[in-house]
């Protein structure tokens, strides 16, 4: 590392233009990231050719800060209604929700900010120091190490099973159906589109997220209106944590913002990933258990962390070797191109101060959104004052406009709706949509990463044992479904009864 | 028609991308940023350019892209509207319908857009062509546009990682000749550029190669540098920055010439194969537009050609510029379909058994 560009970089982005743009970048991320649907892959996409004209310091400092932002505006209406605002916010409903139909909504979005800060600032931190060694990792991951992950990542569904393992399962087993529908990746044949070419593609993950927690969610609270007692929450508590709860919180938090940084750079998995990776391992790593899915506060903290660590995990790659680790960093490798910087390895060399420029506005939006998150969210939990039938309006105002944004496809507005009158069946029914969404979200990366490793390994099982990391990842996936079989408790009597005899 | 209150709100912000992209310059960040918040704000404010003469298909264009923003395409397209713009004196409004590599916005262009001159989309070759060669449930032909203009053409290139044992393409062969159907590589997707060039390898040399499908140039060259496939058929605009910077090494283009930008790599003509191949970008419009819009915006494009300033913005962008005009890009076209058609009435069982 080459200390004088490291500085170049942090100069470059103290001067009051760029704190002004980073500022505001975090609070339009703030704003996207609450709106279920708008996604900050859009806002990026939006906002890049307008910083075409800035000098390169200051357009990336923007477009590092909005990614930031989003990052943790996703939270917000997650915690408050119940509808995640981005994806990677949707393991943040399971906790966040229950604590804020408690009243305790100010403590979740506190812990929430600063999970979410100090996942950023880590990632940031792992971003400046190790990016180069980091990145060569990457490489390590191809097809057959995708699919381990992917294979590890489905295992979540059992563990996320509450109560009946059986609507889990089902739950599960219905997204990872749903995910094949579309075109398959080695042959180019449609499958389940039903000659419909808005279908070709699949469906879009966010459309069905969109639909499964947001319209139940209007539907109850229009369902619930007509009652006098206002099941929302009231802001009654503070929205600083204290100390003590951050201390007890660190661990999990920084085991959360390793899963994130780590996630993050593996290209085809992102935030999304990440925040239910981080989710279970906090629920694994918990002595009690038992509160978890009814408002545990480290089922708040470890997502959001998670999913903020991505940010910086992501860019790794990105700046390392050239490869977006995202399809949010890919619109940022974008707006390098466009300051005629090409992507390659040369990132931190050649171009190191505009590079370290993007580190160091990724360190600082962190900062900012501690800031302007602190007010953001002081604003927008004003929103518990707006009676509920309101509420259920702007809320499914909001999925369709959503539902419209991502493809400008109406159809995806049918089949939100479609998704939504589901979810509303599924909660009656008393099965939760999360398993759904993990079978959505690594569905498409499971089957492809399989296909692509028959096809490298001659069709042979045997190139999964081949790679060290692969056997680790599914050696991990083995047990972590032992884990939850009667088996396992068997296995770990003898342990255990040898550390009873210690005592 | 696709005018609705919600595509209008969207468009407002796609008009206000624009706007910022032409009117901004030069104003102080701060300002820009009120800019970026007070997004109707800056729609209101788009005064087209005072113009001679003017354009025959009214004064806003919409382009339908077939990809997400922030993609190629877009990336195209932010570089080429502004000037067009200026050009022809009309506001152009991106309207992005990603679905079906493309298939969706190009059956709307096709099938349910205004044939004055107002809409046109941007046109990726061989998608365009093999998205409905490949799939009876696409409707829409080329023979349902009116072909304006190709723009950009990136050549397709052989990369390996920079430790592979394949020196040389006759080395690649050579392990295929002697390990049929062994040797992995990397393309972009079924139905790709890279895709059909491995094919076109296959048939030209009676070699067999084990196609490894990826989801784009990206995750293809990614594997390639990894050393998970033995070779990634590419295209340059996307590995250039990798090879230069060794981490890939190309062993071949798909180009009729070598490229001023890798003296060093052969081209496939050399070594006896003749396959020239690429994935090309250019702009097409709905069948029978008025003549004099057709005239128009091919003169612009023309025009753009010749605009130095535009080409040394292609080049920083790794664009390599292959402007091909009206009836000339309509043949590019139909010569290219006829190809694709005949590969795939080959392969087609084969792959998709």
């Amino acid at each position: 590392m080459d200390s004088s560009l490291v500085m170049i970089g942090l100069t470059n982005v103290l001067s009051i233009n760029n704190i002004a743009c980073i500022l505001g970048g975090t609070a339009l991320g703030l704003f996207v990231g609450a709106m279920p649907g708008l996604s900050a892959t859009m806002a990026l996409a939006l906002l890049l050719p307008l910083t075409f004209s800035f000098d390169p310091a200051t357009g990336l400092s923007m477009l590092a800060a909005l990614y930031v932002g989003a990052s943790y505006g996703g939270s917000i209406a997650a915690i408050l209604l119940r509808t995640p605002g981005t994806p990677s916010a949707a393991a943040t409903v399971l906790d966040g929700f229950p604590l804020s139909q408690q009243g305790k909504a100010g403590h979740a979005l506190g812990v929430s900010l600063f999970a979410s800060f100090f996942g950023g600032l880590m990632s940031g931190i792992a971003l400046l120091t190790a990016a180069p060694l980091l990145g060569t990792l990457v490489l390590e991951f191809g097809p057959v190490e995708l699919f381990a992950i992917a294979v590890l990542g489905i295992t979540i569904i059992g563990s996320l099973a509450q109560g009946s393992v059986i609507s889990g399962l089902l739950s599960g087993g219905l997204g990872l159906l749903i995910s094949t529908v579309g075109m398959d990746l080695t042959t180019g044949t449609p499958r389940m589109t039903f000659d419909q070419i808005s279908l070709f593609s699949g469906i879009d993950f966010t459309v069905a997220l969109i639909g499964l927690f947001s319209v139940p969610q209007a539907l109850t609270l229009i369902e619930n209106s007509h009652q006098g007692n206002k099941v929302a929450s009231r802001i009654t508590d503070r929205l600083v944590p204290q100390w003590k709860t951050i201390k007890r919180l660190m661990p999990n938090i920084l085991r959360s913002s390793g899963i994130g940084v780590v996630v993050g750079l593996i290209p085809g998995t992102g935030g999304d990933t990440a925040s239910w990776f981080a989710y279970n391992e906090a629920k694994r790593f918990a002595k009690d258990k038992s509160g978890f899915g009814k408002g545990e506060i480290a089922g708040v903290a470890a997502p959001e962390a998670a999913n903020n660590a991505v940010v910086g995990g992501a860019l790794i790659p990105t700046i390392a070797l050239g490869i977006p680790g995202s399809s949010s960093t890919a619109i940022l490798l974008g707006a390098l191109m466009v300051q005629g910087i090409l992507p390659g390895p040369n990132l931190l060399t050649d171009y190191g101060d505009v590079t370290y420029t993007l580190i160091w506005a990724v360190i600082m939006a962190n900062i900012a959104l501690l800031v302007v998150g602190l007010a953001f969210t002081k604003m927008s939990v004003s929103v518990t004052q707006v009676p509920d039938g309101f509420i259920a309006c702007a809320i499914l105002a909001l999925c369709i406009i959503g539902a419209f944004a991502i493809n400008n496809s109406l159809f995806d507005v049918g089949l939100m709706l479609g998704f939504g009158l589901f979810g509303y069946w599924l909660s009656k029914a008393g099965v939760s949509p999360a398993p759904m969404v993990i079978g959505l979200i690594l569905g498409p990366v499971m089957e492809i990463s399989f296909q692509q490793s028959m096809l490298i390994g001659n069709d042979s099982f045997g190139v999964f044992l081949e790679s060290p990391i692969a056997t680790v990842l599914l050696i991990m996936a083995l047990l972590s479904i032992l884990q939850a079989t009667p088996l396992f408790s068997w296995l770990r009597r003898p342990f255990k009864r040898r550390l009873e005899r210690k005592r | 028609m696709h005018a609705n209150t919600l595509s209008n709100a969207i468009r407002i912000s796609r008009v206000a991308r624009q706007t910022g992209l032409t009117e901004s310059i030069g104003r102080p960040a701060a300002a820009r940023l009120c800019g970026v918040l007070g997004l109707s704000a800056l729609a209101i404010a788009i005064v087209p350019l005072a113009q001679a003469q003017e354009y025959a298909g009214g004064d806003e264009v919409r382009v339908l892209q077939g990809f997400k923003p922030g993609g190629g395409s877009d990336a195209l397209a932010q570089l080429v509207q502004p000037k067009l713009a200026e050009i022809l004196g009309v506001d152009f409004v991106n309207e992005y319908m990603p679905g079906a590599t493309g298939a969706v916005a190009w059956t709307r262009l096709a099938k349910q857009s205004a044939n004055d001159g107002s809409v046109i989309s941007i046109t990726n070759t061989p998608m365009l062509m093999t998205n409905y060669i490949m799939n009876d449930a696409i409707t829409y032909t080329t023979d349902e546009m009116t072909p304006i203009a190709n723009v950009v053409t990136d050549p397709g290139i052989v990369v390996v990682s920079a430790d592979s044992p394949f020196e040389t393409i006759e080395d690649l062969m050579e392990a295929a000749e002697q390990n049929p159907g062994t040797v992995t590589i990397g393309n972009s997707g079924v139905g790709g550029d890279d895709f059909f060039t491995t094919i076109q390898l296959e048939q030209a040399t009676g070699l067999s190669f084990k196609r490894v499908p990826f989801q784009g140039d990206g995750p293809s060259a990614t594997a390639a540098m990894g050393g998970k496939i033995d070779a990634s058929f590419n295209n340059v605009g996307n590995v250039y920055g990798q090879v230069e910077s060794g981490n890939l090494r190309a062993l071949a283009v798909f180009a009729a010439e070598r490229l001023t930008s890798l003296p060093d790599v052969p081209t496939m003509q050399e070594k006896g194969i003749d396959i020239v191949a690429g994935s090309s970008r250019g702009y097409s419009a709905p069948a029978d537009i008025p003549d004099d819009a057709r005239d128009q915006l091919i003169a612009a494009f023309e025009t753009l050609a010749d605009d130095e300033a535009f080409q040394s913005q292609a080049e920083q962008r790794a664009m390599n510029l292959d402007v091909v005009t009206g009836d000339d890009y309509g043949e590019m076209i139909a010569d290219m379909e006829a190809e694709y058609r005949d590969i795939w009435q080959e392969v087609r069982d084969q792959v998709s058994q």
